[in-house]
């Protein structure tokens, strides 16, 4: 019997894998698509205090390998979210984990605290690292003290299980990982997409409305499995990998790297069934190397 | 919902790709096999595609989207709406002209060769909700009842059925076809306004022909057809529609590059005619989950609508496009 589980400051995962924010909105598109039941656990569409409408489009870009995308939050706010979205995705029996974006720190206090009440949720994940909101997001994932304020802020009113997801655009993740982990955090969630941009040679401007955008897709892979890599060495606690899945072989690179789950996210934009073939490569893999329990193989690449 | 691994399950019935305990009707992942390739007129190229899950469920001007090389460059999938479809054979067609990346990979596409195609997907027209217009897909409706080499009959239905005009740019003629045949059994005076560039860029109308339609062809540079846009033969049709356009309220549809379709919106806003758009933006997964293909709705309320789940056709008066609002 090949055991899959995993488990995340006491959340326990029927397997590793966890549907990123930003792809999964509140399960209702994919509930059409595939079983939600196929993931480990899912982390719901990055969701603010207030309703966002999201950014004016183009909002996504093919790129090498990957694609850009500045949607922008796009989310019914948080009592939406926590009245009807929550409670509907609840009858799927997957941890759920909420997204929350914040412009300050008073708004991170306040979504913790809005969902502190709702029933069913596993995590919170605070993003400081959405590139495509002009106020806070990335500016408080960009540093290490407001990282660290951030998630102290959301610390205050949630007592549940907390992650932090980083961005791979400050030019030391370590000592932001480090400081989230002392803000209060159980939990890193790395990376968000990599800022970048298009220009359209025909218009000369910039493809995407919002200017820049978040990469993600194979192509940012390298560059999450490094920060991976690191920030699994530099903190105690667990750790979902993400940026630029596709196969099993790319889940199998995450754990080895020091991951103790692993996040889909552009890539189940093409293949919406991609966690059901990635479960299904797995056992095989696992049966092939006799491998009993597939956690077993975190971060191999840099433990002794 | 139903998923379907389609690469192992290409041929088999239904049933076998329901998965337990689902209830949806989601799309299907269909490894589908490469019937033919043809090159046509237009510099467009049509494959027609075995996929008889999707060919089943497809309604006119719905898309689906394909996986052109099973490789991480292009990444994403390719969306197409359905130049064909044969539910009785299982064959879907796609149509496209070259002008970028997946599009240049799909002219090495060969008879034979399997494609991840996901679909039927978007809402496609629902003509049959358009009052007036009962709309049946073909195979359902007794032959007899298109009204052709039977005058009377036709200018029965003529009296009391609404017109519908089909309105078309470049490729955009494509996915019209399979929505006039669906409702060829019913609607008696459909009219193609189709433009495109030159004759050389012109896609074969005769289809349209010989199911009955009056066709009218513009090119920008007169070499074939009525010199002039699209737009310009349109004014001519509501000019020569006149005082009937009140009591007909023909229903219109259009499928083109931007410019047209913001053209042909503001040349009938004023009028009673219907019209309805199909849309394109730069869309990532075709299935809603990641919100890319926004379009702005013209209620400020409704914030932005998704081309993917709201669309690809909306109703003219729905959408603001580009320059608008």
């Amino acid at each position: 019997m090949i055991d899959l589980s995993t488990e995340l400051a006491g959340i326990r995962l029927a397997n590793p894998l966890v549907a990123a924010s930003g792809v999964f909105g509140y399960g209702e598109e994919y509930a059409r698509l595939g079983d939600i039941r196929w993931f480990g656990a899912v982390s719901v569409k990055g969701t603010t205090l207030e309703p966002r409408e999201g950014n004016p489009p183009p909002r996504v870009c093919e790129t090498p390998s990957g694609m850009l995308n500045s949607i922008g939050l796009e989310n019914p706010g948080a009592e939406v979210a926590a009245r009807k979205k929550i409670p509907w995705l609840r009858q799927f029996g997957v941890p759920i984990i909420v997204n929350i974006s914040g412009n300050t720190y008073e708004e991170f206090s306040e979504l913790g605290a809005i969902f502190s009440d709702v029933e069913g949720i596993s995590a919170l994940e605070v993003n400081v690292s959405c590139p495509n909101v002009a106020s806070g997001g990335l500016t408080f994932g960009m540093d290490a003290r407001s990282s660290y304020r951030a998630t102290l802020s959301v610390r205050k009113t949630w007592k549940g299980p907390l992650i932090v997801k980083l961005t791979p655009n400050s030019p030391d993740i370590v000592s932001i990982a480090r400081a989230a982990v002392e803000g209060g955090a159980d939990i890193l969630s790395l990376i968000n997409t990599l800022i970048g941009m298009a220009i359209d040679i025909k218009t000369r401007r910039p493809v995407l409305g919002n200017v820049t955008g978040g990469l993600s897709g194979p192509a940012i892979k390298p560059v999450a499995l490094r920060c991976v890599y690191q920030v699994s060495q530099a903190v105690e606690v667990p750790i979902i990998g993400m940026g630029g899945v596709s196969s099993y072989r790319d889940v199998l690179e995450f754990i080895m790297a020091g991951a103790s789950a692993v996040g889909i996210g552009a890539g189940l934009l093409v293949d919406p069934l991609l966690p059901k073939k990635i479960l299904a490569d797995l056992e095989e893999y696992c049966r092939e190397e006799g491998i009993a329990t597939l956690t077993g193989l975190t971060g191999c690449a840099w433990r002794e | 919902m139903k998923t379907c691994e389609g690469s192992r399950l290409v041929g088999t019935k239904e049933a076998e790709c329901i998965e337990t305990g689902f209830t949806g009707h989601g799309p299907f992942e269909v490894l589908a096999s490469i019937t033919s390739v043809k090159r046509e007129q237009g510099g467009v190229r049509t494959a027609l595609l075995y996929a008889p899950e999707i060919a089943r469920r497809a309604k006119p001007m719905q898309f689906v989207q394909v996986k052109v090389v099973p490789l991480t460059d292009p990444f994403l999938r390719r969306p197409f709406g359905f130049s064909r479809i044969s539910p009785d054979e299982g064959i879907i067609g796609i149509t496209w002209a070259t002008v970028g990346k997946g599009t240049s990979l799909m002219a090495g596409w060969h008879e034979g060769d399997t494609v991840s195609v996901l679909g039927p997907l978007g809402n496609g027209l629902q003509v049959d909700r358009i009052s007036g217009i009962a709309c049946t897909p073909p195979e359902n409706a007794p032959e007899q009842h298109t009204g052709r080499g039977n005058p009377s009959r036709s200018m029965e239905q003529r009296s009391k059925g609404r017109s519908v005009w089909l309105i078309a740019g470049g490729t955009g003629l494509a996915p019209l076809y399979p929505l006039a045949e669906s409702m060829k059994p019913q609607v008696s005076d459909i009219t193609v306004l189709y433009g495109a560039k030159t004759s050389a860029s012109l896609m074969d109308t005769s289809p349209f022909g010989a199911m009955g339609c009056r066709v009218t062809v513009s090119t920008e540079d007169g070499s074939k057809g009525a010199r002039g846009r699209v737009t310009e033969a349109l004014g001519r049709l509501l000019a020569s529609a006149g005082e009937t356009l009140r009591h007909n309220r023909p229903l219109a549809v259009a499928c083109g590059p931007a410019p047209m379709l913001r053209a042909v919106k503001s040349m009938l806003a004023d009028t009673p005619v219907e019209l309805y758009i199909s849309l394109e933006e730069r869309m990532a997964c075709g299935t809603g989950l990641c919100r890319g293909c926004a379009v702005k709705a013209a209620s400020p309320r409704r914030g932005y609508l998704h081309v993917c789940t709201d669309g690809p056709v909306f109703p003219a008066g729905e959408v603001l496009l580009g320059g608008e609002g």
